[in-house]
């Protein structure tokens, strides 16, 4: 049957044959959990979702003239174009979520009073931290596309 | 302090898995106290209750696809909203945007109607080796709950995809319990939470298919095998001879009995079980350890259910037909398959054929092992001495499978009879 | 036991593998991967290559609410490059979405602006298709489960080779553009409109209902057909009806290939509801309950442009606006389904005309003529015109008469299936039935001839052939069908009069009769539609033809119950037991089922 058998403690013999196929058996099983487990947690997460996409397009760029500032309530963002350069600034507010609206010296949060400037940088009130910016860029077929989960850098403009 | 940090795997290991794997007889008659998962098997068991041409384990089979439907059915949960405007769509998702969402949803179907055969010739065999004979009565009678319950599971289930093969089977399958005498309409009214099928019998379907019947089952399960344990084990032949002091002795169940070799560990007794059972220390030629022995038998049940479904599941898809059309019945309108004998028996007499016969037939099953008080022939396939009641029964499967023949194949539109050819 | 652990537990492993491996390779990411390495290619500045190398495979979906109920449309995970007209030169489904001036996509300082964009629109509102799929054969609607395959591109297992050949073709999309452009002279969609005029050149106005459109009812109403039926069902229902449905009384019209390709775009856009109403608007145009008006029809009373005409003028005109030639005969247009009308002002009088087209079952009750509900002077004009029809047919040979006058019912070889045989109830009789014709004496025929038979639509030739001439039919129709040598028929004992009196008790035992032995073939209401009446031929006589059975005497009646009627199913009952005074009350029962009817 092979090699000669090892002896345990209490003297009973091990068969290396048995052994092998318990060792395989429980490679098996294990690989089998482990790519359960895993499947299980990639069914989990949701690859397309039922509600609003984040990325979207606005518009093209001419109609959005120099010195825009556009509030787009219904997708939280703002567009913004300086001569030749667009943004899509946040509208969401960084202290608990409401939407900002354009005021005369930048946005201007109605819940609790916090103070953007023109960049979304916070100039009063009780928001921690700048309004995000947004990754615009120019779809193939010439319209700007606004993508939610890319934020880049404050002042940050596409060229249009 | 040092020290401790580096025996901190070891300590975790070992504060978990107390118990080395066994190497010594006692090690492994040990594991029925020493593991939680493993303490519903006893220490030993016989060796015709491993052999697989016994039981071709379909008891485990039954089990472990009802394990597989409520793991697959808690998944799909996760998708799946029982909402009348909703529910087909959440069906093509799953069938699309979700990943594995459709090998998910073919393995919950399949193993369903799996389930629902198997559980049926587990039922066969339990019979045809006579093992509903005292002390097994209630056993009995519980594995026939269950088959209802398996039944209900599956025609609930059904409803949901919510399109049209789903829609009129259970409306086909309501109405056929519509004609229950006295209780019909109420039972159905009950069940359908209107007048038709509509948006409260999804939900009611649902919560009984998600909560309420794998409840009941769970339950209905767990004391099925206590009371295996309890009624010694799966049914065997009684043995050809034995020493009469040996029948007359007490029954201990107990490893009370075993040589304190190691004086640490003390037993005490944990049970009495009834019937020709296994005693440690004096141990039975025809039994083995149930470690590893069963263990690895049910694991061996346990892939070779995993590898057939999901081989059938990779291979062929479950149905989804047009989404529902109230207007528009299919020609003909057919109950899931289970259902179709009854549904060809109903096109005959619809009390008779729905109700009636179908109610003879359960109550004989229910009442079989006070029918039949006969001691002969228990853990033997087609004992000599059974004949009478193996060849009814067998009348009766086969009656019953012909009738869910014709209803699949031979009936057409307007339930008139076709040629499948 | 051992091994077959080990092995299982490799076995499911590996499947596993295969499982979770299929997973993570499906055809769309295939297809975006290819989309992203081609834009790569393309691309011309670094940031624009960074993020192409920086994206990855992911579901794309518009999810579209204006339009009905929520759809989300997932074809764009495919079709990733529908909106980069960089691509218009590549094969599917990497082809950039055609632009078109037809469509109102715009060409502004060399680059096109999409009118319909998809983000509103999504793909499914104008292509139909399941949204919800990411696999190809799910997406374009394969399966023959789903409703709704793509519009002139998908042709599902189940359908008809010889008809899906005919589906082909983007203009079938112009159904759904008929969803929210509804206007009638839409540029657009130059079919819907075709096929609306074709609806009423073709006649189906009269017979179905459309809402809005028209009012018939003798078939099923067709407001929401677009959205129960698919294509295939469409055009081969037209093609012939009964295919789909067996008993079905709609005719095979005439038409051509582009027509049907027409009619069927047209009703496949009628969906019940279109797009640009909301709930209130419907339900505030349902109440108003407009009845339609017709095209071509003008208002009674209203001062037609241009010089009065005559009311035979009138009707003449109306006769072609309202598309009486698409199953009628009438000077050089034959729609090839009912009767030639060419001869009407010799065989019909103005009363009959007018109570016919006021309700056609009034005269023979199984027409299957619709009833048109025009105003009562369009009749008048229609039938004023059909009274100018007076020119006799030439007087030719009897061959001839026959050819030019029976051969359109009682068919090219005299077995009763001429051209409309299917729309004639009772169905013309079969000459060639020699059992039968040697079985009657000849007055009888000669009377039918003559004077017609009430309640069925053989008229009266008498009133355009003389009575040599109708003998001379008689003569060729037996030497050329009939073909046996005329028979002396031994005289039958049968009363002139039902000898037993009307009376409740009568009528009573002869309905218990009647229900016992008679409902197998003429059906429990008499109606000739008993369970045996589709197995034999001529079919049973529907007894509830008041017209027929007025002109009916007792003694003919009481003789084809007592002796039969050789060449058909009807027994001699005589043979079966029952006496003349049986047959007597079965007669008063027949009688009492006709007293209502004019």
């Amino acid at each position: 049957m092979g090699a000669a058998p090892k002896k345990t403690e209490t003297g009973e013999q091990q068969i290396p044959r048995r052994s092998f196929l318990a060792w395989m058996s429980g490679v098996g099983i294990l690989g089998t959990a482990v790519a359960g487990v895993f499947s299980t947690f990639v069914f989990m997460k949701p690859r397309a979702t039922y509600g609003q996409p984040n990325r979207f397009t606005i518009g093209r760029p001419d109609e959005f003239p120099a010195g825009a500032r556009m509030a787009i309530d219904s997708k939280r963002v703002c567009i913004v174009r300086e001569g030749n350069k667009v943004a899509a600034i946040s509208t969401t507010c960084t202290h608990l979520g409401c939407i900002v609206a354009p005021s005369e010296t930048g946005f201007q949060c109605p819940c609790h009073g916090s103070q953007f400037d023109v960049d979304g940088n916070v100039t009063g009130g009780p928001a921690p931290k700048a309004l995000s910016w947004y990754q615009v860029t120019l779809t193939p077929s010439g319209e700007l596309e606004v993508d939610k989960d890319n934020e880049i850098q404050t002042g940050t403009y596409l060229s249009v | 302090m040092w020290k401790d940090l580096l025996d901190l795997p070891r300590n975790v290991w070992r504060s978990i898995f107390r118990n080395p794997l066994p190497s010594s007889d006692r090690g492994r008659a040990a594991t029925s106290f020493t593991n939680f998962f493993l303490h519903i098997q006893p220490v030993r068991v016989s060796k015709q209750a491993l052999r697989p041409s016994y039981t071709m384990g379909l008891g485990l089979i039954s089990f472990f696809l009802f394990v597989i439907l409520t793991v697959t059915g808690v998944l799909l949960m996760f998708y799946y909203v029982p909402s009348t405007g909703m529910a087909y769509d959440r069906m093509l998702d799953l069938r699309s945007s979700v990943a594995f969402g459709i090998i998910l949803r073919n393995m919950h179907r399949w193993a369903a109607h799996a389930m629902v055969a198997v559980v049926f010739l587990h039922m066969c065999r339990v019979f045809l080796t006579g093992s509903y004979k005292p002390p097994r009565e209630f056993n009995w009678i519980l594995g026939v709950c269950l088959f209802l319950l398996t039944l209900l599971s599956s025609f609930t289930g059904y409803l949901l995809p919510w399109d049209q093969l789903a829609f009129w089977a259970i409306t086909v399958g309501t109405s056929i319990a519509g004609y229950a005498p006295l209780v019909g309409k109420e039972l159905k009214f009950l069940l359908l939470g209107d007048a038709n099928v509509g948006q409260e019998a999804l939900l009611r379907f649902y919560v009984l298919h998600v909560v309420v019947l794998p409840a009941v089952l769970t339950i209905f399960v767990a004391v099925h095998f206590w009371r295996i344990r309890k009624d010694g084990g799966l049914a065997k032949p009684e043995p050809a001879a034995l020493p009469p002091a040996a029948a007359a002795e007490p029954d201990v169940a107990a490893a009370a009995a075993v040589p304190a070799a190691e004086p640490a560990r003390r037993f005490v007794i944990q049970g009495l079980v009834r019937g020709p059972l296994v005693k440690v220390g004096k141990l039975e030629e025809d039994t083995v350890f149930s470690w590893p022995n069963l263990l690895i038998a049910e694991l061996v049940v346990l892939l070779l259910t995993i590898a057939g479904l999901l081989a059938v599941s990779y291979f062929f898809n479950a149905p989804l037909e047009q989404p529902v059309n109230v207007m528009h019945p299919p020609n003909p309108a057919k109950a899931p398959w289970y259902f179709l004998g009854l549904q060809e028996q109903v096109s005959y007499s619809a009390f008779w054929g729905g109700i009636g016969v179908p109610g003879i037939e359960l109550l004989l099953l229910v009442l079989l092992p006070f029918i039949d008080r006969g001691k002969q022939g228990v853990g033997r396939w087609f004992a000599r001495e059974r004949v009478l009641a193996n060849s009814v029964f067998l009348l009766f499967v086969l009656i019953n499978v012909v009738l869910i023949v014709i209803g699949t194949f031979f009936r057409g539109a307007n339930w008139q009879f076709v040629s499948p050819f | 036991m051992r091994l077959a652990l080990a092995v299982l537990s490799l076995v499911v492993l590996i499947g596993s593998g295969v499982v979770v491996y299929d997973q993570f390779h499906s055809r769309w990411e295939d297809n975006q991967k290819a989309y992203f390495n081609q834009a790569l290619g393309l691309a011309k500045t670094p940031a624009e290559r960074a993020s192409l190398e920086a994206r990855v495979p992911k579901i794309e979906q518009t999810i579209v609410t204006g339009f009905g109920e929520q759809r989300i449309d997932r074809c764009v995970s495919c079709h990733i490059a529908v909106d980069d007209p960089r691509f218009t030169t590549e094969k599917q489904p990497l082809a950039t979405h055609p632009y078109s001036e037809a469509m109102g996509d715009v060409l502004r300082n060399g680059r096109w602006e999409r009118r319909h964009k998809f983000t509103d629109f999504g793909c499914t509102t104008c292509h139909d298709g399941q949204g919800r799929g990411l696999d190809r054969a799910d997406a374009h609607g394969d399966d023959s489960f789903w409703p709704e395959p793509m519009l002139g591109y998908t042709m599902q297992d189940g359908w008809k080779k010889e008809i899906s050949s005919h589906l082909h073709g983007k203009e079938y999309m112009q159904a759904n553009c008929a969803r929210c452009h509804t206007a009638k002279d839409f540029a657009g969609t130059p079919l819907v409109a075709r096929g609306r005029e074709l609806f009423f050149k073709t006649g189906c106005y009269g017979c179905h209902r459309i809402e809005e459109i028209s009012s018939g009812t003798l078939g099923p109403d067709l407001t929401e057909v677009g959205k129960e039926r698919k294509l295939d069902y469409l055009w081969g229902h037209i093609v012939n009806p009964r295919d789909y449905t067996a008993t079905s009384i709609m005719p095979q019209f005439k038409l051509t290939d582009e027509d049907r390709k027409a009619l069927v775009i047209f009703l496949k856009s009628r969906r019940g509801s279109d797009l640009t109403e909301s709930d209130t608007e419907r339900f505030r145009l349902k109440s108003a309950n407009v009845t339609p008006a017709l095209p071509g029809v003008s208002e009674p009373g209203a001062a037609a442009a241009g010089p009065a005409l005559t009311p035979a003028a009138r009707g003449e005109k109306l006769v072609g606006d309202l598309a009486c030639m698409s199953c009628h005969k009438l000077g050089d247009r034959d729609g090839g389904i009912s009767p030639d009308l060419s001869y009407e002002g010799l065989m019909r009088d103005q009363p009959w005309l007018m109570d016919h087209f006021r309700s056609p079952r009034s005269r023979i009750p199984d027409s299957n003529m619709p009833a048109f509900g025009l105003p009562q002077a369009d009749f008048e004009a229609i039938t004023a015109y059909l009274l100018t029809r007076t020119t006799p047919p030439a007087a030719a040979t009897p061959a001839d008469t026959f050819k030019t006058l029976c051969v359109r019912c009682h068919g090219e070889k005299g077995d009763g299936k001429g051209i409309n045989y299917l729309y004639l109830d009772p169905a013309p009789r079969d000459l060639t039935r020699a059992e039968f014709m040697v079985s009657k004496p000849q007055e009888r025929f000669i009377a039918s001839i003559r004077d017609g038979v009430a309640g069925t639509s053989m008229p009266a030739w008498g009133k355009s052939l003389s009575d040599e001439q109708v003998k001379g039919v008689l003569d060729y129709v037996w030497q050329t069908y009939v073909k046996e040598p005329r028979r002396q028929l031994k005289p039958r004992k049968v009363p002139e009069q039902n000898p037993a009196p009307t009376s409740a008790e009568s009528i009573g035992r002869g309905e218990a009769t009647f229900m016992q032995r008679c409902t197998g073939c003429h059906g429990r209401k008499a109606d000739g539609h008993g369970p045996n009446s589709m197995d034999i031929s001529p079919r049973p006589r529907n007894l509830r033809n008041f017209a027929f059975m007025q002109h009916t005497p007792d003694r003919r009646l009481m003789e084809s119950i007592e002796y039969g009627v050789e060449g058909t199913a009807m027994p001699s009952w005589m043979d079966y037991g029952l006496s003349q005074s049986d047959v007597g009350d079965i007669v008063n029962y027949i009688r009492s089922l006709n007293q209502t009817g004019k």
